[in-house]
């Protein structure tokens, strides 16, 4: 009985006008979609690639004293831009695409400071003064259209009938309630994915063939998981409009409480949300971290001065404590800054989490390997990467006999040139298993809503009365 | 007769539900927003208020002319509460000096605590009401015509002895004057606490008069398509459905569409490439003269030896993206050498020599520079514009800009300013003379003093400037709505009942 009704929604939906112009909108869409993607995706991998390639090239260029690279560090790490760019853009020109390790901070004739990591803020394109928009990706399509089109299938299913009076004599069948809500539900949900799934397989299609775009097994599965995460999302629009549907005794009342709802959750909410959010907790400031890291200089070298000028040896002992000590309060200052920053905008992005949109978007992001989760991945691997550096050094200088292991004085390390081959490489790596993790919260979240959704819509609907 | 069609559809649209929640959410949505945007508004004047502070103390604290850094700093525009335009996204440093010009496109940002923050896209007020007042326009116009002839009551207004396009004109007012309820309230809370917190002046109420009367315009266009979609169909259902897709795509689909679609040509980069190498023409120019006169003996004698007793550090080149020139030469002297003094005249005939060939220099390249950036950055963005005012929202929100003073030329009006401060700058420089004094590159006569230099002040252009900049948008707005009315007209007297 279930499909008898799903499938006459199903005729229903098929031949009416939104039916046509949800195709049309979703088609339209995806397909500028996957063209912009083709034209701008190749030259985003080509510039990582040669700036890889670049950066490579100036770390083995200091290989000849080892001194040279234990001074002045890895260089510039990049970013591995997703090869799913195109399902979520995920703020990237908000996010760098590059850590940097610098090392001229002071110098004097025999001491210099050594290189830090420094998380530099995005550079915003400060010339481009063309009108801002966002980018249509899939998180946009699923975000908004998806979402007004699910409300705009299920606003009158229950209403509808009632005005028309054909809910009466659905109801006056031996159908239990629960069945006809469940046949609404899905014959809207089969209508609006015909379209959806459509879109997306023509959107993948014109990507596939390009030669330009080369998408993996692991690329083939993540799609996958967001297509069910569209689903998902369907779902709970489907279920708030069934939901209000079923309460309200007009379809304009329905439709009218639905579209502000609507707006209020998926385009306005998310980005009040977080401005309100944001303000709660402020990180340290750049003149504060200013501030501390002259402080830290001065103690060192106060300490510095005292104890040389007896020997030679002594004082190259305590001008390399001197450097090593200064790397390592500089390098955890800096690290608690950033982590100051990241909690900031995480908390934001927790409290945002109340709209079902801005789950879904955190969602695809983290799918789509873009974003900020993805942000703190790559911090992730590139502060692990530093650790392997430093050691690398430490473990070169070991090997070398003749060396005084004293790092952070040129005459104290080894003096041997170092093979370029041998320098660890940073290889940014994402891991499907990790964003699973992470969104592994946001997920349970958006099924509990679609499950409570849809049992007060059957409540709603067991209730009403014809 | 209208006076009572005007009442009865009153009464009909302010007793309805989809009246009270229009009313609650804009409400809500614009006074939750205002209180954010003023937090932040208060955030950006404490920065730009520092940014001033420390960059006068710099300035004080520098020892001598050459080494000297003079930047200016953008204060951030009250009214980019209301439409932030490009006031938030570019530079709001530059630095000033006579080797340079400063434009739009070389300033920086000064900094902001949390990089990351901007992550979270801000919603200013002209953006809710770009969505609100389009949905509530369409809501309460799609079953205006097509209702009525659904439940019949079309026939028995038309049997009445009235003209049919004085029914329209009645449902017009009617529904206008209650969808410009929550409007006027809405915008009096706002103004509620924007007063309280953020003084404002009396120019700036008059561009905020000019942002509502855009709203309206706005408001009335989209209930003005919503009545055009009604009276075009039979049945309210098809009106809704096609009255909120052509809202999902004029708001939410087609601004984006178009921006992703259009991109950048290619003769860009060739019109980048022959402008620089223009200025480097003027840049190498200037190089030339200043090595020649250098390699003068008979005024400078060994040139490497006067160029590390001043310790003389230069730089021209000229910024691939910007293309503007950097024409530098700064004398970064610690301590003074002992027979310093031979080499004073010969640094005071230097300085005075070359700096004023910078200075022209950089006015010179600033003549080729100022055409390129037009055709290289303007004319996109311009095209850009132009491309999204096919969508109303595009029209609104370029008009509500260019009041607020956050479109493009209002930056540019700072960017202006700037480089008549540079002039400012440079002509105290020639009356002080102060390329051939000793504290252009020596210090050990005490420090130079500022306190005579007039100090960098921006006012934003009147009121009347930013009127003639958005009527032309206002005009259009205005002309479509006349045009859908009359549109709407005609269908209706040759619709059938």
């Amino acid at each position: 009985m279930i499909w008898h009704i799903a499938k006459r929604e199903l005729y229903d939906n098929l031949n009416s006008l939104r039916f046509a112009l949800t195709m049309v909108l979703l088609l339209g869409l995806m397909l500028t979609n996957a063209v912009v993607h083709l034209q701008e995706h190749p030259a985003r991998i080509q510039k990582y690639l040669s700036s890889v390639v670049d950066a490579r090239n100036v770390l083995e260029s200091r290989a000849d004293s080892l001194y040279d690279l234990a001074r002045k560090g890895p260089g510039k790490l990049y970013k591995k831009p997703s090869p799913l760019h195109f399902c979520a853009e995920g703020g990237d020109t908000f996010l760098s695409s590059a850590v940097e390790a610098h090392y001229y901070f002071w110098d004097t004739d025999d001491l210099g400071s050594f290189w830090r990591m420094q998380y530099p803020a995005a550079t915003p394109n400060l010339t481009n003064i063309r009108p801002d928009v966002t980018k249509v990706d899939w998180a946009f399509v699923i975000g908004y259209a998806l979402s007004l089109i699910a409300l705009l299938f299920t606003f009158d299913s229950v209403s509808g009938e009632r005005e028309r009076g054909t809910l009466r004599l659905i109801l006056a069948n031996s159908v239990p309630r629960h069945t006809v809500l469940i046949g609404k539900f899905l014959g809207a949900l089969i209508s609006v994915n015909i379209s959806f799934a459509l879109a997306v397989l023509i959107n993948l299609l014109v990507i596939s063939t390009s030669s330009a775009v080369h998408l993996g097994a692991d690329a083939w599965g993540r799609i996958g998981i967001v297509f069910f995460i569209a689903l998902l999302y369907t779902c709970l629009f489907l279920a708030l409009g069934l939901l209000v549907s079923a309460r309200v005794q007009r379809s304009a009342v329905s439709l009218v409480i639905l579209l502000l709802t609507w707006v209020t959750f998926v385009v306005f909410m998310p980005s009040i949300l977080a401005s309100i959010a944001s303000g709660f907790s402020s990180p340290m400031s750049a003149d504060e971290l200013q501030v501390r890291r002259y402080q830290i200089n001065d103690k060192l070298w106060e300490e510095y001065h005292q104890k040389t000028g007896v020997s030679k040896l002594q004082d190259m002992q305590v001008g390399s404590r001197l450097v090593t000590q200064d790397k390592v309060e500089q390098d955890r200052l800096i690290e608690k800054r950033l982590m100051q920053q990241v909690e900031q905008v995480q908390r934001a992005r927790s409290i945002t989490q109340i709209s079902p949109a801005a789950i879904v978007q955190h969602l695809l992001e983290s799918f789509a390997g873009t974003g900020f989760e993805r942000h703190l991945q790559f911090l992730e691997n590139a502060q692990h990467y530093g650790r392997q550096y430093s050691e690398f050094i430490v473990e070169t200088d070991r090997t070398d006999l003749q060396s005084l292991h004293l790092i952070g004085v040129r005459e104290g390390m080894s003096q041997k040139p170092v093979s370029p081959e041998a320098i660890p490489r940073f290889e940014d790596t994402l891991s499907l298993s990790k964003d699973f993790n992470t969104a592994a919260t946001e997920l349970l979240l958006l099924i509990l809503f679609v499950v409570v959704l849809l049992s007060s819509a059957y409540l709603a609907f067991v209730r009403v009365e014809v | 007769m209208l006076k009572a069609l005007i009442g009865r559809e009153l009464l009909n649209n302010l007793m309805t539900f989809r009246f009270a929640a229009v009313l609650l959410i804009t409400l809500l949505l614009v006074v939750v927003n205002t209180a954010v945007l003023i937090q932040d508004y208060e955030q950006r004047l404490e920065s730009y208020n520092n940014a001033v502070k420390m960059h006068h103390q710099e300035l004080r604290n520098s020892k001598t002319y050459s080494t000297a850094y003079l930047f200016v700093d953008r204060a951030p525009n009250p009214l980019s509460i209301f439409n932030v335009g490009l006031d938030k996204r570019l530079g709001n440093l530059t630095g000033i000096y006579h080797g340079f010009v400063p434009t739009l496109w070389d300033a920086q940002m000064h900094g902001t605590d949390n990089p990351f923050i901007a992550f979270f896209s801000s919603i200013d007020i002209v953006f809710v009401f770009e969505v609100i007042l389009s949905l509530m326009g369409l809501i309460f116009a799609y079953d205006a015509i097509a209702g009525e002839r659904e439940r019949g009551t079309l026939r028995l207004v038309l049997a009445q002895p009235i003209r049919r396009g004085q029914i329209l004109l009645a449902k017009y007012i009617s529904a206008m004057a209650c969808l410009l309820v929550p409007l006027i309230l809405s915008l009096l809370f706002a103004l509620l606490l924007l007063t309280r917190s953020i003084p404002l002046s009396t120019d700036d109420f008059l561009r905020i008069a000019g942002i509502v009367f855009t709203s309206f315009a706005y408001l009335s266009l989209f209930y003005l398509i919503g009545l055009l979609i009604s009276v075009a169909t039979r049945r309210t259902g098809t009106a809704l459905m096609l009255a909120m897709f052509v809202w999902g795509f004029l708001i939410l689909v087609y601004p984006n569409l178009i921006r992703a679609t259009v991109n950048p040509s290619a003769d860009v980069q060739e019109r980048t490439k022959t402008a620089k190498n223009q200025i480097q023409q003027i840049v190498d120019e200037y190089e030339r003269e200043r090595k020649k006169f250098l390699e003068n003996k008979s005024v400078i004698g060994d040139a490497s030896q006067f160029i590390e007793a001043v310790s003389l550090y230069t730089d021209a080149h000229v910024d691939s993206v910007t293309l503007s020139p950097y024409l530098e030469n700064m004398s970064l002297i610690s301590e003074i050498p002992p027979d310093f003094e031979k080499y004073v005249p010969i640094a005071k005939k230097y300085y005075s020599f070359v700096e004023p060939l910078a200075t022209n220099a950089a006015d010179k390249a600033w003549l080729v520079q100022k055409q390129a950036l037009d055709d290289i950055f303007v004319r996109q963005a311009v095209m850009d514009r132009a491309l999204l005012k096919l969508s109303p929202v595009g029209i609104y929100d370029a008009a509500t800009q260019a009041w607020a003073g956050t479109d493009l030329l209002g930056l540019r009006d700072f960017f202006d300013a700037t480089r008549r401060y540079r002039r400012v700058v440079i002509d105290y420089l020639y009356a002080t003379d102060a390329f051939s004094s000793r504290e252009w590159f020596v210090a050990d006569k005490g420090p130079v003093d500022w306190s005579t230099l007039p100090r960098f002040t921006f006012e934003r252009r009147d009121v009347g400037t930013n009127a003639k900049r958005a009527l032309p948008d206002l005009f259009l707005l205005l002309i479509c709505n006349l045009v859908l009315f009359m549109g709407i007209v005609l269908i209706f007297i040759r619709s059938e009942v």
